[in-house]
């Protein structure tokens, strides 16, 4: 039931129940009273009819008393005068209209009458009794005669004592019943009993009307007449009486009725100018729900109505401007105002949805080295960077091209080229417009950029997989230091065998698969034996010897390479105590990747493991990339000092190669720098080595850091270095990495090798277990 | 009113009293009347008819006044030929009437004293009335003994009569019914005579012994 019908018929039915009831009371109130009132009126009418009775008796009396008192009336009674009497009662009963003036002695005897049938001499049937109650000043009774009632009075002839009567009567008539009708409003019945049944004398019902059911009657019976008797029967019609209280009702149901029909219209009115804002303002809301918000919430009220409507549409501008600014952040770069990683998606894939308009070009644009400029230039600069980097890349003209940020320092965009052909110009485009310098409160930051392209050439392409082609593309860059690079499919590792590998390193590591390789270290001027690089080797079931590149790189992209450090780390030191302890202590350099710099814990591991095994800090040298600290400088810099401070040594690999600057290596607390293979491999062909080779020494020198060279294959670059003052040399030159019993025998009884070293080789049959050596 | 001890004593002092004038020329005699209830009978009137001599006639005087609406006395006896005087004592006028058949007359109405005395020259018993006020009743008993008397409120009446044989006559205005007469033998001795009379509480002026 809607609200509407419901108000409307809850008042309806309210107002229907009052009137009911009040119409109930008033009909039986009305039923009551009419009944009361006949009653009442009958009740009068008795009165009224005692009243009229006595009335006439009292005129009667007057009449009879003027007639007994006269002198010559008694003088005649007295004289018993009979002739004179009968005159005198027949002029006095003609004088006043009576029916019958009777003398009677005091016994009843009739001396002298006039009117009607009564004789002289016959009895009067006035009872003594009846006598003896008239015995007053005119008593009154009713008389019965020939049929009709006459009311009688008698008074006393004195001489002076009573000595005869004077009766008169006079008829109850027609006349007299209508007088009493007229005065009382009720029907008067005048009936005779005589032989047993009664006769109506008067009455004043109309003819027919005395078989009405519906009439209360009042009988009134009046004194005994000799064998008759008479009784006036005073009724009145009970419909006759309700009638006005029945016109009262119908007035009422009438007007009831009326109010009802009025009522319920304006009840329903009423309801609907209720709901009907509501049914509006529920359908407005509706549409709110559905994300529709500029219905109008046309309410125009002062009552509460309207004060919900002008709430609801307050709610209504608040929501839809929530969520716009939701949709803002969901969608968008707060910083740059670009699309970020979800809407680019969105926007990617609608793009590549369009099937045969030209091939999808997507870019992945990395900002290169943009943490040193949040660290050194401060985050302001660095959004300031980021946001006219973003302006920069929004406005590259291109077809069809959006623009994100998907991450701090990367960015995205995609557009649809004519031609596959366009890709490298579009790429080339883009890192023109963020090539050059950008200006932060007026101050040039140099900053470049790596790109990874992708191109999607068919419908075939998902967005992810676009997105992917094109952040393998901006890793082969920035591997290979290039601006940009197109995505080929050799950069797609084979997913599988990677998963695979996880699991075989796994157990390599749980088995024992690997193996612990020892390359000498040698001091250049002296050719001493300063200790050992420790290397690793995986003795893989099927695969045979496998070298580091080959698991190393996938360890640490997968994190795994914490648990072959601590695994390296654990048996490295394990064999430089059981050295110690035999007298022959060979200092040892293990490599340790950026990860394990970033596990906080790391120290504490590596105390636990010198002082687990008994091994001098001293023996063990830790050898780091710089990428091990370009991640978070500070956090790095904090465990170096930490595992310096264990007595370990720490040594930087790859020096030069880098982005290691002076002011860094001042700052950390490392025993020595390795130069690269690479400059070492290049003093031999390439002349333009030398200098930076030479200055990289003394570089390290100047920090006063040991440099330690690595990859040294011929005497001639032993020799260069050596007069560069490289103090550590470390290759083939002196010896390839080996197996434990191959190192052990190698060491034995030297503790030098000839400082023009020809380069010794251990013999395959010498390794315990088949390899093929490979080149770390 | 008289208790029953009170009487016997009293008709025993009569007898007494009737044995001790046996001697003497007359005697008391003392009528009792009482209504059959016991209750003594006031205003009776009480007439000693002698028997043995006849009375001499009588040219007595008497006087019936009308006072506040009243005749005084309500009951009076006389002698037949006795003159009454109806003086009219209230500021009102009265007229003075009478049907009976002893004495018929009218008194045109008036005030103060009639000229005119009204004499009563037959026995019996005459009913007055007035005209004007029907509750105006005196009974007058016109008889011809000179020996009468009307009872007091004790219901008694006390004659001295002469001893001889009378007739004794009662008659009361409320009387239902006449008194028989009876003889009564006077002698010197005192004499109580009990009647009866049975009254109502109206005047009925019926039974009056002639
Ligand atoms: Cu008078």
């Amino acid at each position: 039931m809607t609200l509407r019908t419901r108000i409307a018929v809850t008042f309806s039915l309210l107002l229907a129940a009052v009137l009911a009831a009040a119409l109930g009371a008033v009909s039986a109130t009305n039923r009551g009273n009419a009944e009361r009132e006949v009653q009442r009126q009958l009740d009068v009418g008795v009165s009224v009819f005692q009243r009229l009775l006595e009335s006439n008796r009292r005129q009667l009396t007057q009449a009879a008393q003027a007639v007994a008192s006269d002198y010559g009336f008694r003088e005649a009674v007295a004289t018993r005068d009979t002739d004179t009497l009968v005159s005198v009662l027949q002029n006095s009963g003609e004088r006043i209209g009576a029916a019958l003036v009777v003398l009677t002695s005091l016994n009843g005897d009739v001396i002298a009458a006039s009117g009607l049938h009564v004789k002289a001499g016959t009895p009067f049937p006035v009872s003594s009794a009846q006598r003896s109650s008239l015995a007053g000043d005119g008593a009154t009774s009713l008389m019965v005669d020939n049929g009709r009632i006459y009311q009688l009075v008698t008074v006393p002839v004195r001489s002076p004592l009573p000595v005869a009567w004077i009766a008169m009567a006079f008829e109850l008539d027609q006349k007299a019943a209508h007088e009493l009708a007229d005065i009382t409003g009720l029907a008067v019945t005048l009936a005779v009993n005589s032989d047993g049944r009664w006769t109506n004398v008067v009455t004043t019902l109309p003819a027919g009307a005395t078989s009405q059911t519906d009439v209360v009657t009042r009988r009134i019976e009046m004194s005994k007449w000799g064998n008759s008797q008479a009784a006036a029967i005073l009724s009145r019609s009970l419909a006759d009486a309700r009638a006005p209280f029945e016109r009262l009702t119908k007035v009422l149901f009438l007007i009831a009725a009326i109010s009802l029909v009025a009522s319920a219209v304006a009840a329903f009115w009423l309801a609907r100018n209720i709901t009907r804002p509501l049914h509006d303002l529920t359908k407005a809301v509706d549409q709110m729900r559905s994300g529709t918000y500029d219905v109008a919430l046309s309410v125009q009220r002062s009552d509460e109505l309207g004060v919900l409507a002008e709430g609801l549409h307050l709610m209504q501008t608040a929501v839809q401007s929530r969520d716009q600014s939701i949709r803002r952040l969901a969608y968008e770069d707060t910083l740059t105002g670009l699309m970020n990683r979800t809407a680019f998606g969105a926007a990617l894939s609608e793009a590549l949805a369009v099937a045969d308009a030209g091939p999808v070009a997507v870019a992945v644009i990395n900002l290169d080295r943009f943490r040193r400029i949040n660290e050194h230039l401060g985050y302001s600069v660095g959004d300031a960077v980021l946001t006219k980097m973003a302006a920069r890349l929004a406005a590259v003209p291109s077809v069809h091209s959006a623009v994100a940020r998907l991450a701090a320092d990367q960015f995205a965009a995609f557009t649809r080229l004519k031609d596959a052909a366009n890709l490298q110009s579009w790429g080339t485009s883009l890192v023109m417009a963020l090539a050059e310098p950008v200006f932060v409160e007026a101050q040039p930051i140099d900053i470049t950029a790596t790109l990874g392209l992708a191109l999607a050439a068919g419908g075939s392409a998902s967005t992810d997989e676009l997105m992917r082609c094109a952040d393998l593309a901006l890793e082969h860059a920035r591997r290979e230091k290039r601006a940009l690079a197109v995505y080929e499919e050799a950069f797609k590792p084979a997913a599988r065998d990677q998963l695979s590998l996880l699991g075989e390193l796994r157990r390599a590591v749980e088995h024992d698969e690997l193996r612990l390789f020892f390359q000498p270290k040698i001091e250049l001027k002296t050719g001493r034996i300063t200790g050992a690089e420790v290397l690793l080797r995986w003795q893989h079931p099927t695969r045979g010897l496998l070298s580091p590149v080959d698991f190393i790189p996938f360890a640490e992209q997968t994190g795994f390479i914490r648990r072959m450090t601590r695994w390296t780390l654990d048996h490295a030191i394990a064999q430089g105590a059981v050295w110690q302890r035999a007298g022959k202590p060979v200092g040892l350099a293990v490599n340790i990747s950026a990860d394990d710099i970033g596990d906080e814990r790391f120290d504490t591991r590596v105390a636990s493991m010198l002082t687990r095994h008994q091994m001098p800090p001293a023996l063990l040298t830790l050898e780091l990339t710089e990428s091990g600290f370009i991640e978070d400088p500070t956090r790095a810099l904090r465990m170096l000092d930490a595992l310096a401070a264990l007595g370990v040594s720490l040594s930087i690999d790859d020096f030069g190669t880098g982005y290691s600057s002076l002011s860094h290596l001042a700052r950390m607390p490392v025993h020595e720098v390795k130069i690269d293979r690479s400059f070492v491999q290049g003093l031999e062909s390439d002349p333009e080595t030398e200098p930076v080779v030479r200055s990289a020494i003394d570089m390290g020198h100047g920090l006063g850091l040991k440099v330690v060279a690595e990859g040294i294959e011929t005497e001639a670059a032993a020799a260069r270095l050596r007069s560069f003052g490289c103090d550590i040399a470390q290759g083939y030159l002196y010896a390839k990495p080996m197996p434990l019993a191959a190192f052990e025998a190698w060491l034995e009884g030297k503790e030098r090798v000839p400082v023009i070293a020809m380069p010794v080789d251990f013999k395959i049959e010498d390794l315990t277990d088949s390899v093929s050596l490979a080149i770390y | 009113m008289m208790t029953i001890v009170q009487r016997r004593r009293r008709i025993v002092a009569g007898v007494l009293a009737a044995l001790c004038a046996h001697a003497a020329s007359a005697g008391m005699v003392t009528v009792d009347v009482t209504t059959p209830s016991g209750a003594p009978a006031r205003d009776t009137v009480v007439v000693f008819d002698p028997l043995d001599a006849a009375p001499p006639p009588s040219h007595d005087a008497a006087i019936i006044d009308q006072v506040s609406k009243r005749f005084v006395p309500r009951v009076s006896v006389v002698r037949t030929g006795t003159s009454i005087i109806f003086p009219n004592s209230d500021r009102i006028r009265h007229q003075v009437y009478s049907f009976s058949p002893a004495k018929t007359f009218t008194l045109k109405l008036y005030a103060g004293s009639p000229n005119t005395p009204v004499i009563f020259d037959h026995p019996g018993l005459v009913v007055l009335g007035c005209n004007i006020h029907d509750n105006m009743v005196a009974y007058v008993g016109v008889v011809d003994s000179p020996y009468y008397a009307k009872t007091t409120d004790a219901g008694t009446a006390s004659l001295n009569l002469p001893a001889g044989r009378y007739r004794l006559r009662t008659w009361n205005p409320n009387a239902l019914a006449a008194v028989p007469s009876q003889e009564i033998a006077v002698q010197a001795a005192s004499l109580t005579v009990p009647v009866k009379i049975d009254v109502s509480s109206a005047p009925t002026a019926v039974g009056w012994p002639e």
